[in-house]
C-alpha cells in the first residue's frame, strides 16, 4: 500500500516551506510579545514535547501511511475501532465498580446499581479473599468486607446472587491471586442459582501476573501464579466458551504511573505470557487470542494522551498478534477494550470537581473508541467507598456523554487530526520499542523476577510526584486554587462495624456444620493435583461444593506452592 | 544512651495488613531518602505485631503506616498499644493514605502523632520530621 514518497513530496515541501514563514512571519514576533506560558510544554505522563502547531508534514515524519497506520473501522489494523461500525449501532456497556461487606449487601447494591440503568457488574471482593484468607484469619483482622466483599465460601455467594439475572447480564469477577478457586465458586454458585451458562457472561480478571508488578495481591511465587491462571484460561475455553477467562488490568499499571508507552508494553508484554502459556495445552493462536484480548485501560486527565493510548492499543494488539503469532481470525486480530477514567486524576480536596474530570475523561474514553465497555469511578473515591448518590452521578455521566454531546455519532471522530495521528503512530513506535527489550529479557515473568517493571515504575511515581510538588504539573485543589479551609460536604457511605464480627460467626458456623472428612478429601485432591500438574478447577469445583472454604483451598494450595517473598528492594520503595 | 550528634533520622515504613496500595509509600521513600534519612520499608501484608517488633529491633525513630483499605480503625490504634508496651512509646509514629477526617480524632486518641491525607506535600512531610527530630535531639541535649 506504501505509495512512493515522491508523490507525496511537492505538497509537503510546500507546507514545511510555508510553516517557516508563519513561524518567522506571524508567531515568532506574537510570541516575542507574549511569552509562552509554559516552557516546555509536554504532554503529562510521557513528557513528550508538544509543538505549538501540526501539519500534514508532521505526519509524513513520523512515516504515517493512511490505508497502513489507520484503515476502516472493523478492520486490520483496527486503529479507527473494532466496530465496523463504531458507536452507530450501539453505546458500550455501561458498568460500575460495586462490592463491599457481606453477600447479601453486595446483592441490595447491585439491585440498586442494576435499577440505575446498568447492565453489567463488577464484583470486587475485600482484601482478605483477594490475597487467599478466610475472614477468621488473624492476618486480616481489620479488612473484612471493606475494600469489597468478603467470600469465605459458597454461601457467600448464593447470598450476593440474590439478583435479577434477566436485567444483568455480564459480570466482571475481580480476583486475581485465588483462581482457580474464585471461578470455582462462581460456577457453582451460577448453578445453584439455575442460571443458564449460555445466557450470561461472566468474566475473570484472573490477572495475576499485574499484581506481582504493581498491586501485590499475590500469593504463590509467579511461575505458579501463571499456571494456576493458565488453568482457569483452559477450563473456561474448553467448557464455556461464551464466557471470558482474562482481563488484562492495563488500569492497575497506570495508577502505578506507567506512562502510556509503558503501559501499552508492560500489558502486552504481561498478556504475552498468558498466550504462550496457554498455546503449551494445545489450543492455537486463532483459537486463544480471542479469549485472552480483553484490556481494561485507563484514560488520565491528558486527553490526547488518552485519546492515542486507545487508538495505539487496538493496533499494537493486531499487529503483535499478526507478527508474533501469525493470527489471521479477525476474532483474534480485534483487541477489546474496556476504558475507564483514572481515579488518579480525581482529588480529596473540593471532591465535587472530580465531576467534571470524570466527565472530561469519559468524553475522551468515547473519542478514543470507548471500547465494549465503559465504567466511571465515582467522585467521592478519595474520601471513602462509593455513596448512593455518588453512584447516581456518576451512571447519569454516562449516559451524557453518550446521548448529549455526539462523539459517538462518528467513528473515530479525531483520526486525521495532525496532532492526533503523530501521537498515536508516536506511542505505537515507542510500544514496540519496549517489547522487543522486555521479550529480549527473557519476557514478562523474567520482567518481574528481576524487578525491571516494579523499579520503572517506582522511578515514575517519584518524577511524576516531583512534577506536581514542584509544580510542573498544576492540579484544582491540590497546588491550585487551593481552598485553606475547606468545608466538606459530601455524603460518605460507612460501613456497618459489626460486618466483619458476623462475617467471621458465619464462616466458623459454616465449618462446624459441613461435612469434614469430605472436605479434608477435596482438599487432599486439590493439593495433588496442584502437584502433579492437572487443572485445578474441577477439583476445586468438588470442594466448594462441600463447601470447603476460600481460604483452606488457598491454603492447600500454598502447602504445594509456597508462598511469594520478594526482596523489599524489588517493591521499588 | 547517649544519641550521637547529628545521627540520620531513622525511619521505618510500613503497610499494615492486606492493603497492597504501594505509590504513596514509594514516593514517600523516595523522598525521605532523599531529605538524607534512613527508610526501611518492611514490605507488603504486615500485622501491628510484626510491625511494632520491626520498629523496636531496628531501633527507628518513626514509624510511618501507610494505609488505603479503611482498615485503619483497627489496625492502628493496635499497632500503637503494642509500641508503647514494648517500650517504643517514644516513636513518632505517623499515617497516610485514604483516612477520613472524622476518623482522624479516634487515631490521635489512640497515639498516631500525626496524619498526612492523600495529597500530603513530601517537603511538608520532611520538613515536620526535621522539626520533631531536631526538637528530640534538642530536649535530649538539655
Amino acid at each position: 500500500m506504501n505509495r512512493p514518497v515522491s508523490e507525496f513530496a511537492p505538497a509537503n515541501d510546500n507546507i514545511i516551506a510555508e510553516t517557516e514563514r508563519w513561524q518567522a512571519e506571524t508567531r515568532a514576533p506574537f510570541v516575542a510579545a507574549q511569552p509562552e506560558r509554559r516552557d516546555p510544554f509536554v504532554t503529562q505522563a510521557l513528557k513528550w514535547p508538544i509543538k505549538p502547531l501540526y501539519t500534514p508534514a508532521d505526519l509524513d515524519a513520523v512515516g504515517f501511511d493512511y490505508l497502513k497506520d489507520v484503515g476502516f473501522p472493523g478492520e486490520y489494523p483496527y486503529t479507527r475501532s473494532t466496530r465496523p461500525n463504531g458507536h452507530r449501532s450501539g453505546f458500550w456497556t455501561m458498568t460500575q465498580v460495586t462490592g463491599f461487606g457481606k453477600g447479601e449487601d453486595w446483592a441490595k447494591r447491585a439491585r440498586f446499581m442494576l435499577d440505575q440503568g446498568l447492565s453489567g457488574l463488577i464484583l470486587e471482593y475485600d482484601l482478605a479473599t483477594t490475597n487467599g484468607y478466610d475472614s477468621d484469619d488473624p492476618m486480616v483482622e481489620g479488612e473484612v468486607g471493606r475494600a469489597g466483599m468478603a467470600l469465605d465460601s459458597l454461601e457467600d455467594l448464593e447470598n450476593a446472587f440474590d439478583l435479577p439475572f434477566d436485567k444483568l447480564k455480564y459480570l466482571m469477577s475481580v480476583c486475581n491471586a485465588p483462581q482457580p478457586v474464585n471461578l470455582a465458586m462462581i460456577i457453582a454458585a451460577l448453578e445453584k442459582k439455575g442460571v443458564d451458562p449460555k445466557d450470561f457472561v461472566l468474566h475473570i480478571v484472573n490477572g495475576i501476573l499485574i499484581e506481582y508488578t504493581c498491586v501485590g495481591r499475590y500469593i504463590y511465587p509467579p511461575e505458579h501464579g501463571l499456571r494456576i491462571a493458565t488453568d482457569a484460561i483452559e477450563y473456561i475455553i474448553r467448557n464455556h466458551p461464551n464466557w471470558a477467562p482474562l482481563s488484562i488490568i492495563s488500569a492497575q499499571l497506570q495508577p502505578a504511573k506507567a506512562n502510556p508507552v509503558q503501559e501499552i508494553a508492560f500489558s502486552l508484554a504481561i498478556c504475552c505470557a498468558y498466550i504462550d502459556a496457554t498455546l503449551e495445552r494445545g489450543l492455537d493462536i486463532d483459537t486463544v487470542a480471542p479469549y485472552l484480548n480483553h484490556f481494561v485501560v485507563n484514560v488520565d486527565m491528558d486527553f490526547f494522551e488518552g485519546i492515542c493510548k486507545l487508538r495505539a492499543f487496538r493496533k499494537c494488539w493486531a499487529r503483535l498478534m499478526k507478527e508474533r503469532y501469525g493470527a489471521t481470525r479477525p476474532e483474534a486480530l480485534k483487541i477489546r477494550l474496556m476504558t475507564s477514567p483514572t481515579t488518579i486524576a480525581l482529588t480529596l480536596q473540593q471532591p465535587l470537581n472530580n465531576i467534571g474530570r470524570l466527565a472530561i475523561m469519559a468524553t475522551a474514553c468515547a473519542l478514543g473508541g470507548a471500547g465494549e465497555n465503559m465504567t466511571t469511578p465515582l467522585h467521592d473515591e478519595a474520601h471513602s467507598l462509593p455513596a448512593e448518590e455518588a453512584i447516581r452521578v456518576g451512571a447519569a455521566l454516562q449516559h451524557i456523554v453518550a446521548h448529549e454531546t455526539g462523539v459517538a455519532e462518528t467513528i473515530d471522530p479525531l483520526a486525521g487530526s495532525y496532532y492526533v495521528e503523530t501521537l498515536t503512530k508516536q506511542m505505537e513506535d515507542a510500544a514496540f520499542a519496549e517489547m522487543e527489550k522486555i521479550f529480549a529479557m527473557g519476557g514478562a515473568v523474567k520482567a518481574i523476577e528481576t524487578g525491571y517493571f516494579q523499579r520503572a515504575l517506582g522511578r515514575e511515581q517519584y518524577e511524576r510526584n516531583k512534577d506536581l510538588e514542584e509544580g510542573r504539573r498544576k492540579w484544582v485543589g491540590v497546588n491550585h486554587l487551593v481552598l485553606p479551609e475547606e468545608k466538606r460536604e459530601i455524603e460518605i457511605f460507612r460501613l456497618n462495624d459489626e460486618m466483619e464480627e458476623q462475617q467471621v460467626e458465619k464462616v466458623r458456623a459454616l465449618r462446624a456444620r459441613r461435612d469434614q472428612p469430605a472436605v479434608d478429601a477435596a482438599l487432599d485432591k486439590v493439593r495433588e493435583a496442584a502437584r502433579n500438574g492437572d487443572n485445578l478447577v474441577p477439583v476445586c469445583l468438588d470442594a466448594v461444593k462441600l463447601y470447603a472454604t476460600h481460604g483452606e483451598l488457598c491454603n492447600a494450595m500454598r502447602d504445594v506452592f509456597g508462598v511469594h517473598t520478594p526482596d523489599s528492594q524489588l517493591a521499588g520503595v | 544512651m547517649q544519641e550521637q550528634p547529628n545521627r540520620r533520622l531513622r525511619v521505618l515504613l510500613a503497610k499494615l495488613g492486606m492493603d497492597t496500595h504501594t505509590v504513596g509509600v514509594t514516593i514517600i521513600g523516595h523522598a525521605l531518602r532523599e531529605a538524607g534519612m534512613e527508610v526501611i520499608f518492611t514490605g507488603l501484608k504486615q500485622t501491628p505485631e510484626m510491625v511494632a517488633a520491626a520498629a523496636i529491633q531496628e531501633d527507628v525513630d518513626v514509624v510511618g503506616i501507610s494505609t488505603l483499605s479503611a482498615g485503619h480503625t483497627r489496625n492502628l490504634p493496635k499497632l500503637a498499644r503494642l509500641l508503647r508496651e514494648q517500650g517504643g512509646g517514644d516513636k513518632l509514629l505517623l499515617a497516610g493514605g485514604v483516612i477520613p477526617q472524622e476518623d482522624q480524632p479516634l487515631l490521635q486518641a489512640a497515639g498516631v502523632h500525626k496524619i498526612f491525607t492523600m495529597g500530603a506535600d513530601t517537603r511538608d512531610i520532611v520538613q515536620y520530621l526535621e522539626q520533631w527530630w531536631a526538637e528530640k535531639q534538642a530536649s535530649e541535649a538539655a
